[in-house]
């Protein structure tokens, strides 16, 4: 009698554990999900923005066909990539492409002038804060989520449900603000 | 402590006080049922119950018609909305809460509403003028975090629970005095009834310390989960640093009220505070505040 209200004692924390962690672990993934939703949902602005800052600066410097190319090609090459990883890489080349279009830019002072590209130079950059804000909440939600599914006792049932590892959304950006270790040569 | 630790100490030591405050209403039941009649008990008990829940619904309407908080105009505000609009993606709330403006002089913010997705946020125009972008960014962190961490929730519950034990302590107290109780039993039904009356002046007293020790608990870790939000506790260093050369009182921000804000809108006159004193304060000093990010993210502000 005593061995059969043990074991059921057993069975029920055993239960109890299992759903607790099943919803932990759904809990943690949508709200990486939900991170995701953010990041695309800036990456999607900033695409459709891209367009028309190109057709801006043409407007006033129609022969630096070189960079406009480079940024047309970038975005579509943003908007092919799937997964955060890709997406990140890509997302650094059109980052670098953009940087080099507004620096061309400065050398026309008419442009600089305009009222519509300035609004979108303005847009630009309050996409591009909310990209870096979108990044650090997803980055973090799935630290978090990959930090539970890695650790004991949650990996046998994430293992058993099918629980996958997320992706990281990380820029070059993020590796060049590491700082630098270096030593005095001797 | 990292920010981690200190989010999590500060959670833990919201359950204790909670826990603190659930003993001390069972235990002015006990005494009560013991001391005086159990069916009045009953009718106290619903009593609390019924403001509770009348309290709990209309508690977000009334912190904007009392503070004199107006919606904010986009076209007005574009820097505000910018910047509230970022800190909500980076705290990952499920929308941009409602943006207040209060006109005063007074740099200060609050949240309030009861979910993240009736929560709103408001500033005073002299927080627009004082702070730079770095530091706006980190007070809206700040009040943001208060709406994720379902503060607002927590402490509308606190002052609900405060205003029940006030109230069945005086209407006790009451009847009590008038008359009514039971008296028989001799000396041992007289302390017991000493007791009762005891109980019943000391409980408000205690309910409300509970509540403020609450609500300290809740700026540390506002502060210390704004400061995970932007990545940047050195920026709301910056502004607290900022609100405390400030010594500008809010205007419409009574005492009621008062939790909700970055900073205490009533300000005391700075210098010693004595350690009983400070039992009183909604809102931790701005010092220990400051000296907490500043362990958390490695860096050292000027001194004031």
């Amino acid at each position: 009698m005593i061995a059969l209200i043990v074991l059921a004692a057993v069975a029920a924390v055993l239960l109890l554990f299992l759903v607790l962690t099943f919803n932990r672990l759904v809990r943690l993934r949508n709200e990486a999900k939900t991170g995701w939703a953010n990041i695309d949902v800036q990456l999607r602005r900033r695409s459709d923005l891209v367009p028309n800052l190109v057709e801006a600066v043409k407007g006033y410097a129609a022969h630096e066909r070189e960079t406009f190319d480079s940024v047309t090609q970038a975005r579509a090459a943003a908007q092919q990539a799937s997964g955060p990883a890709a997406a990140a890489q890509a997302d650094t080349v059109l980052g670098g492409a953009l940087n080099r279009l507004l620096a061309v830019s400065e050398a026309y002072p008419q442009l600089r002038a305009s009222e519509n590209f300035l609004a979108l130079q303005q847009e630009l950059a309050d996409i591009e804060d909310k990209l870096a804000a979108a990044r650090r909440y997803y980055n973090q939600t799935v630290y978090r989520y990959n930090t539970v599914l890695q650790s004991f006792p949650a990996v046998i049932v994430a293992r058993a449900l099918g629980f996958q590892q997320r992706e990281f959304f990380e820029t070059e950006a993020d590796a060049r603000d590491a700082p630098a270790v270096s030593f005095p040569q001797p | 402590m990292t920010l981690q630790e200190q989010i999590r100490a500060n959670r833990w030591r919201t359950l204790w006080l909670l826990i603190l405050f659930a003993l001390l209403v069972g235990g002015l039941g006990a005494i009560l049922g013991f001391a005086f009649n159990l069916s009045l008990l009953i009718v106290v008990a619903i009593i609390g119950f019924v403001y509770a829940i009348f309290s709990w619904l209309s508690a977000g309407k009334i912190v904007a018609s009392v503070t004199g908080a107006k919606p904010a105009d986009r076209a007005q505000y574009p820097r505000l909305y910018h910047v509230v609009e970022t800190v909500a993606i980076a705290a990952g709330l499920p929308k941009t809460p409602p943006i207040y403006v209060i006109e005063d002089n007074a740099p200060n913010a609050f949240a309030a509403g009861r979910s993240p997705q009736t929560a709103y946020v408001a500033v005073t125009t002299g927080l627009l003028n004082l702070m730079s972008e770095r530091e706006l960014e980190g007070v809206l962190a700040h009040e943001l975090s208060h709406i994720r961490n379902h503060d607002v929730r927590l402490m509308t519950l606190v002052a609900v629970l405060v205003g029940v034990v006030a109230l069945a302590s005086d209407f006790l107290l009451r009847i009590s005095i008038f008359g009514g109780g039971r008296r028989s039993g001799g000396n041992a039904g007289l302390i017991a009834f000493a007791l009762g009356l005891a109980a019943l002046v000391i409980a408000p007293i205690a309910a409300v310390l509970i509540q403020l020790a609450v609500s300290r608990r809740r700026e540390y870790l506002a502060d210390a989960s704004g400061a995970e939000i932007t990545g940047d506790g050195e920026g709301l260093a910056l502004a607290l640093r900022k609100l405390q050369l400030d010594t500008q009182e809010t205007k419409h921000a009574p005492r009621a009220v008062a939790h909700m804000f970055i900073e205490n809108p009533l300000n005391q006159a700075s210098g010693i505070q004595s350690s009983f004193r400070s039992l009183f304060d909604t809102h931790p000093p701005l010092e220990a505040r400051i000296a907490r990010l500043e362990e958390a993210g490695g860096f050292h502000l000027a001194p004031a």
